[in-house]
């Protein structure tokens, strides 16, 4: 997936000019999703997505994260066919979305946000009607539904009505039916809204099983929790433009930072040994983290009852360094912990339309973008240059 | 609106494979027609009462109307007819109008339930969609209105053009259900709502059937009203066969002979509204199933 790692760190607005970009028919035939420059303008004027570039390999598992309103369901309704885009070319799975609309159908599936499943039939009548509506040949059906009826665990209520499932069963019934046609690439749009934990979890382990099995998943949803565990990439949209792609990790190195979490010793009088050699060690420490060489100027450094919690870019890099100048200073340390953000910190920080500062430039990134060929200047202010210092070369 | 595409698979795809395009039209047609079907089997209750419905009319009206019935019967000119025999028509209109009105009803689930989306984002040709549901919907008004024949006649109803009549007065049944299956899919496109539809099947029903020579011989008063009135035309067609004479209340028509004078023209004004209000509805259905964005 080289080709389109290059471009998974580029926003849109700022990098549309990298040439890696360009779909060509030969490079549509590896993708799933082929989207360029797509625009959907509905009636009243509302533009519910507004420039939005896209490629997935096949067999990917894509997350698209974005609040409520953002054009996520838009969006995957001219994946799906069911929209047309106001401009801009979608192709899925090699085919145009609008010229080749019977061939997109047949190669997808979809499972939509609000639970369409039909109440009145039977579990394994459901799953016979997508069959028969995929055009998956007579003979082959009841294998195929009692595979799907296994996997999503409905086996014992298979021939009971719909109706009486419960909302996690509808939805993996819902599931199991966009996918009676082993298609190449299923959309799945919020599919986990509105579920419990443990019916969460099942339907989960049903996706990962699917995308094992070669499938490419695109996803969209709110939870944070369900993109990190899903999925391999990301694009985070919001009013109708993408505004940040990349792994989950990626995205949370790139916003949150890290934090360092350090406690030091001698804080207890109790338990008070002589490795301290300072009255106040927590004032200390913090006096430490807060000199400009340790994480430099954009670190908060906070004070807790057993030590110091500094947030900074830099935490794994200057870790030890600040270790060793506690030592000097005389503090003791007695542990240390380096914490990842949680990816509802990048979301709340994208979706509250901040995006996020990105000019403090990820150093130990930095050799890999010159390697890389960047055709940028390579200028000694390398920390204004916002696309640069996000690419990311997976 | 879109048209229907058969999408044959063009020979210039450079991708390994003819691109999978699912079923043939009729084997479209067919998924469709198996899926209604068997969401009647599995709830047979509104099924049912349609043929208790018209069976209920059929003994109310016959007890409520019966002396003054007849009276107007032979001031008409009926002399002789049984009444029980001149209301069939009436009840198998409102059997017929009552069970298409199930149409729109369905289609307003299936808007509700997203599985008219479903049905869409499938490879099938949505004119085969339609087609199937409507093939279901016209099966049990052939069934509803054979029922509630075969009880009227066990009452004591007689048909005079015998067993031909009697496939011929459901034949006739069919063009009316079309007719009210295609606006109640246009209500329900428009109004996607169940309730709506509720209510509109009464206010399609009762005036029309009472506005129309269904349960007593019509005065001149409303007669101009009749004329314009499609389900006249169902019940003058239906009890030509019934009494096996030309019964045609609005149109004087002599070219054809006996009950043709009745049926022709009757079913020539009820293909022609058919085909009008049935393009409507196909083209609002055509419009929600198309992918422009509204």
């Amino acid at each position: 997936m080289t080709d389109t790692s290059s471009r998974t760190g580029v926003t849109d607005s700022t990098g549309g000019a990298d040439p890696t970009t360009r779909t060509d028919s030969t490079a549509d035939r590896d993708r799933s999703v082929a989207v360029e420059g797509l625009e959907l303008t509905y009636s009243d004027g509302t533009r519910a997505v507004d420039g939005v570039s896209l490629a997935i390999d096949c067999g990917e598992f894509f997350g698209f994260l974005g609040p409520n309103g953002a054009g996520k369901t838009t969006t995957i309704k001219v994946l799906a066919t069911l929209l047309n885009p106001t401009d801009g070319t979608v192709a899925v799975n090699g085919y145009d979305v609008s010229d080749r609309r019977r061939a997109v159908r047949a190669t997808v599936g979809y499972m939509a946000q609000e639970t369409a499943i039909d109440e009145e039939l039977t579990a394994r009548e459901n799953l016979d009607f997508a069959c028969a509506a995929y055009g998956v040949s007579r003979d082959r059906r009841a294998d195929r539904i009692d595979e799907l009826l296994d996997l999503v665990d409905l086996a014992d209520v298979a021939d009971k009505p719909a109706g009486g499932f419960s909302g996690g069963m509808k939805k993996r019934l819902d599931a199991a039916t966009a996918l009676v046609h082993d298609p190449q690439l299923v959309f799945l749009d919020e599919p986990t809204t509105g579920l419990d934990p443990k019916a969460r979890n099942r339907l989960w382990d049903y996706f990962r099983r699917i995308n094992d099995d070669g499938t490419t998943v695109f996803l969209t949803t709110q939870y944070l929790e369900e993109a990190d565990a899903l999925c391999d990439r990301l694009a985070v949209i919001r009013d109708g433009e993408i505004v940040e792609r990349g792994s989950p990790a990626e995205l949370k190195r790139r916003v949150g930072g890290e934090i360092l979490k350090v406690d030091v010793g001698g804080v207890d009088d109790g338990h008070d040994t002589d490795d301290s050699a300072v009255s106040d060690p927590v004032a200390t420490a913090a006096e430490v983290a807060r000199t400009p060489e340790q994480f430099g100027e954009d670190a908060t450094v906070e004070t807790t009852d057993d030590g110091v919690r500094v947030t900074t870019r830099r935490a794994s890099e200057r870790g030890t360094d600040f270790v060793v100048a506690l030592r000097e200073a005389g503090v003791a340390v007695e542990r240390f912990d380096v914490e990842e953000p949680s990816l509802d910190d990048v979301f709340l920080a994208i979706a509250d339309g901040e995006t996020p500062d990105l000019d403090a430039a990820d150093d130990e990134s930095t050799d890999d973008e010159r390697a890389d060929g960047s055709s940028d200047d390579e200028s000694a202010d390398d920390s204004t240059d916002p696309v640069e210092s996000t690419e990311v070369t997976a | 609106m879109s048209t229907p595409e058969i999408d044959s698979g063009s020979t210039d795809e450079a991708t390994p494979g003819a691109p999978p395009t699912g079923n043939s039209f009729l084997g479209d047609v067919r998924v469709n027609f198996t899926r209604w079907n068997r969401k009647a089997i599995h709830n047979p209750t509104a099924f049912l009462l349609e043929i208790v419905i018209g069976l209920f009319s059929l003994v109310l009206f016959a007890a409520v109307f019966g002396d003054v019935g007849e009276f107007a019967l032979a001031e008409a000119g009926y002399g002789g007819v049984d009444y029980v025999t001149y209301l069939l028509p009436a009840v198998l209109m409102q059997a017929t109008i009552g069970s298409s009105f199930n149409s729109g009803i369905g289609l307003v689930d299936d808007l509700q339930t997203g599985m008219f989306e479903k049905t869409t984002v499938a490879p099938m040709s949505w004119t085969a969609v339609f087609a199937g549901k409507a093939a279901s919907e016209l099966l049990r008004i052939v069934l509803q209105v054979s029922a509630v024949l075969a009880l009227a006649v066990a009452m004591g109803a007689t048909i005079e053009t015998g067993l031909p009549g009697a496939v011929g007065i459901v034949a006739v049944c069919l063009p009316i259900g079309v007719l009210f299956m295609a606006v109640s899919n246009v209500v329900g496109m428009l109004a996607r709502d169940d309730e709506v539809l509720n209510a509109a099947t009464m206010l399609f029903m009762f005036p029309l059937l009472f506005l129309s020579p269904a349960f007593i011989p019509m005065s001149g008063d409303i007669e101009a009203l009749a004329t314009v009135n499609p389900v006249t035309y169902g019940v003058d067609a239906v009890r030509a066969l019934v009494l096996g004479e030309d019964v045609m209340t609005v149109l004087d028509v002599t070219a054809f002979g006996g009950v043709w004078n009745t049926l022709v023209p009757a079913l020539a004004v009820l293909v022609a509204l058919d085909v009008l209000v049935g393009a409507f509805a196909v083209w609002l259905l055509g419009r929600a199933s198309s992918a422009d964005a509204e």
